[in-house]
């Protein structure tokens, strides 16, 4: 009943209303800080995205929709700003729901659902690795907001402290998910890897700069700083490598 | 000579080349991400022909797009030597360093060798799997016309297809689509016979082979171009797949450990890790 009324006033209208509602949160957090009042604004803002999320399952199922990154990150984001409310600092609150309004404002602007589904995505295997694969990004994205902040500080040490278990979730995510991506391949292909996806290659590319971070800071031979810079560009790598190839050609959102 | 090799064992474990081996493959994946974008018909057939076989002939003949790949080859060649290096020099004192440990953190302490060894094993089965796997492509079969599998008396026979198709109309591309074709095959390995199903993402395992169904017909409902009942299947004999299997365990165990350690041990402030000879 309710999917059906989301398929009538259309999936992305509703995803255009979160985006909006993302934006004033953000506003209001902007100028008034993180009070309750934002969550006025965010609390719908999540309720819509969560919505266009189960009406896009609904019709997928049991295959799992096609590009649903940038449709499930600012969820999975704005959960965490939901979340973290108490223990984040103003400007960490401000620098995530920043963030959410980038990557939700991306995928109102390129999107790319326009791909039907695929037969051999109906498995739990697919699912998981979807799951834990954008659960990934999202910690990996808050540790380089953490890390951001710790930038613009003389002692970087706390920032990046803060950010440490961000990138060990997100590490343990990211990996769950690669794994469940080859049982997947497996089931499906025959093979570990499918060579016909580039995907795999930024996947690999991401967790190996993470395995790297995590070494780096096992060495404790760079500077907090340091490390804060490497997490930063973590983020943006994960911007860049995983988020970006998941947009379409531009959409003019009101035509 | 000693002293020579100890300090090659010792360069060759350093943490700072992990570090510096994991950047140059964020490039060089970055960069294959480009080359594999822009050609993937070059790379598709490494699902299939083995490693050597793709070597001597797309990759050979295309060497400014799939140089990238040999890179990869290499640097995931030396990553498995410097970890193997690093983590048995870990592990070697962490066993000397026993009777220092309490017992019941002892296990935990050895959660990030575990996945270290783990990654060795997940790559040596990636590369089994290229080097070996005997990969027959696109075998069809037709209801009644058995096919025998390579180097045994085993015939498989397609008896029939037992179609799930979409359900209702929520995705009008779908509507009266096969979701699932669920092949009934007829397995006869001398007297004995049973009957077996073939699906999307469920492989049929037979005498060390594992069939996987490639493409089916006919695809819809009713109507459509080709009503003719056909399977097309992969199928493939693959020493790497308990290997990397194997390794997705281990790593996993290592990783739910490390993060139990992590969490319990670390956040709730138990017990110190490192306890006195007299409490062990």
């Amino acid at each position: 009943m309710l999917t059906n009324s989301i398929h009538l006033i259309s999936g992305h209208l509703l995803f255009k209303i979160a985006t909006g509602l993302y934006g004033l949160s953000l506003i209001h957090g902007a100028f008034f800080g993180p009070t309750r009042r934002m969550l006025v604004f965010l609390l719908p803002a999540l309720l819509a995205n969560a919505l266009v999320v189960a009406w896009r399952y609904w019709v997928a199922w049991p295959m799992l929709p096609m590009y649903m990154g940038p449709v499930v990150l600012p969820l999975i984001l704005g959960g965490m700003a939901l979340g973290a409310r108490h223990q984040w600092a103003g400007r960490t609150q401000n620098g995530i729901l920043t963030l959410v309004v980038i990557i939700a404002l991306g995928a109102v602007l390129f999107p790319k659902d326009y791909y039907i589904p695929f037969l051999k995505s109906q498995t739990a295997w697919a699912h998981l690795f979807f799951w834990l694969g954008v659960a990934g990004r999202g910690c990996f994205l808050v540790a380089a907001i953490q890390a951001m902040a710790g930038l613009r500080k003389k002692n970087g040490r706390p920032a990046f402290s803060r950010s440490v278990p961000w990138i060990a979730w997100g590490f343990a995510f990211w990996t769950l998910s690669m794994f469940t991506g080859e049982l997947w391949s497996y089931v499906g292909w025959g093979t570990p890897v499918v060579w016909d996806d580039p995907a795999i290659t930024t996947t690999m590319a991401t967790w190996f700069f993470y395995v790297g971070l995590l070494h780096l800071h096992l060495t404790g031979s760079w500077t907090a700083r340091g490390r804060c810079a490497f997490t930063a560009v973590g983020g943006l790598m994960v911007l860049g490598l995983t988020y970006a190839p998941e947009l379409g050609p531009f959409r003019w959102p009101l035509g | 000579m000693n002293g020579l090799i100890k300090i090659v064992w010792k360069q060759l474990g350093g943490i700072h080349l992990t570090v510096i081996l994991c950047l140059f493959l964020v490039i060089d994946l970055t960069i294959g991400y480009i080359c594999l974008n822009r050609h993937t018909i070059l790379f598709a057939p490494l699902n299939d022909v083995g490693l050597m076989a793709w070597i001597r002939t797309y990759g050979r003949t295309n060497l400014a797009r799939t140089a990238w790949f040999f890179a990869l080859l290499l640097l995931l060649t030396l990553l498995c030597i410097n970890t193997f290096v690093c983590t048995t020099d870990r592990v070697a004192v962490l066993i000397a360093r026993r009777s220092h440990i309490a017992r019941q953190h002892f296990v935990f302490k050895f959660a990030p060798h575990i996945m270290h060894y783990a990654m060795i094993v997940i790559l040596v089965g990636y590369l089994c799997s290229y080097l070996f796997a005997e990969v027959l492509v696109s075998r069809t079969l037709i209801p009644g016309m058995p096919f025998r599998l390579p180097g045994s008396d085993i015939h498989i026979t397609l008896v029939e297809l037992d179609p799930l198709y979409y359900p209702g109309s929520r995705l009008p591309a779908f509507e009266n689509r096969v979701l699932q074709p669920r092949a009934r095959l007829r397995v006869v390995e001398g007297d004995r016979q049973r009957t077996a199903t073939l699906n999307i993402n469920h492989p049929l395992r037979c005498h060390g082979y594992s069939l996987f169904l490639k493409d089916f017909t006919p695809k819809r409902k009713e109507g459509g171009m080709n009503r003719s009942v056909r399977i097309d299947l992969t199928v493939r004999k693959d020493p790497g797949v308990p290997l990397y299997l194997a390794g997705i365990v281990l790593f996993s165990v290592g990783l739910a450990l490390y993060l139990a350690e992590w969490v319990v041990l670390r956040n709730l402030r138990f017990k110190p890790i490192v306890a006195t000879k007299g409490e062990t």
